[in-house]
């Protein structure tokens, strides 16, 4: 078995960076749930069965605030509405069917994605899968481990929920690197200023509503075309 | 929290995510022939990003009466050292503890 070393060896030099990632953010959002009043177990399963870091950091928030149902749901489309763009660009990589192919959409966050598209083309799908379980494994550990401290202490520090706005930041700076232009940022700063103008409370639905419309007038540069 | 309540946001986000994530695999000849859903990815992304920063950031500036001096600061901090080290982890250590720091008196 000469040929199994390697990938093994190279398996975990590309998930160790996203393990210490995801275990310490896993952490503290397994430790902002419980001091929210959340059961440790549902901060568990929220990260088994949604596991969206973002999306899961905003949910604290709202699930104190007793929102609806609808209206968090409202929030997670609009939070994970990047992903859709993730999966044209590998499409032709993942297994045709099977669970292992639904697993990996399933599992397909922002680090994941980057790690699987830095991949060569002819990488087994098999490696790519326990790439992405593993992925998800260090984030149910650290969300454990958070969710067990956060049942034991008490932490009168105001602001972490802070770590929210954080990842978004991140977020926002790795999408800047990748712009094909700075218009979405004029737009969106232009979009809040007026939806908060009219709105205070709906200034996010408003403003991305006036982003989309933003996104359809815009005219692509068209790339120079040879004659 | 109560958990019925929970567990019923839980189902719904897991539902949202997964059709998000699934939509380009089920759809992919669809998404592909329609030009303005390559616009849309463009676009939308990076402005979605900034209003959740504007939106979130403004939120917490709203909840204590130091203005929105730490919000700017944090951000521009975890902006600044992501842009720089391209360290998520880094990032939002420095941002979130700078953020935490200011508002619980440490820094001033």
């Amino acid at each position: 078995m000469s040929t199994a070393a390697p990938p093994r060896m190279s398996l975990l030099s590309l998930t160790m960076p996203v393990a210490m990632g995801y275990i310490p953010l896993g952490i503290v959002f397994g430790f902002l749930f419980v001091q929210a009043g959340g059961a440790w177990w549902l901060a568990v399963a929220s990260s088994i069965f949604v596991f969206a870091g973002a999306a899961q950091y905003m949910m604290i928030p709202m699930l104190a605030a007793q929102l609806s149902v609808g209206t968090i749901a409202l929030a997670t489309l609009v939070v994970n509405l990047r992903h859709v763009f993730y999966g044209l660009s590998l499409l032709g990589r993942f297994p045709a069917r099977g669970p292992l192919r639904w697993y990996m959409v399933f599992a397909l966050t922002d680090e994941t994605y980057s790690v699987l598209t830095t991949l060569p083309p002819d990488t087994p799908t098999r490696t790519m899968g326990t790439l992405a379980a593993l992925n998800q494994g260090w984030w149910v550990l650290g969300s454990t481990i958070g969710a067990l401290m956060g049942s034991q202490a008490q932490v009168p520090l105001q602001g972490l929920d802070f770590v929210l706005v954080s990842l978004f930041a991140v977020l926002a700076t790795e999408q800047w690197r990748h712009r094909c232009t700075a218009l979405p940022v004029w737009a969106a700063l232009f979009s809040y200023a007026l939806a908060y103008w009219i709105s205070p409370p709906h200034a996010l639905v408003l403003s991305i509503a006036l982003s989309v419309g933003a996104a359809l007038l815009w005219r692509q540069p068209k790339p120079e075309v040879a004659a | 929290m109560n958990t019925n309540q929970v567990l019923a946001v839980l189902a719904a986000m897991m539902g949202v995510t997964f059709a998000l994530r699934a939509l380009p695999f089920v759809a992919a000849q669809w998404l592909q022939k329609h030009p303005f859903v390559q616009r849309l990815g463009n676009f939308l992304p990076l402005g979605i990003m900034t209003l959740l920063v504007l939106h979130s950031g403004i939120g917490a500036a709203a909840d204590h009466p130091r203005g929105p001096w730490p919000e700017l600061a944090a951000v521009a901090t975890t902006a600044a050292i992501q842009w720089r080290l391209r360290h998520p982890l880094l990032s939002i250590l420095c941002g979130t503890g700078l953020y935490v720091a200011w508002r619980n008196g440490l820094l001033f």
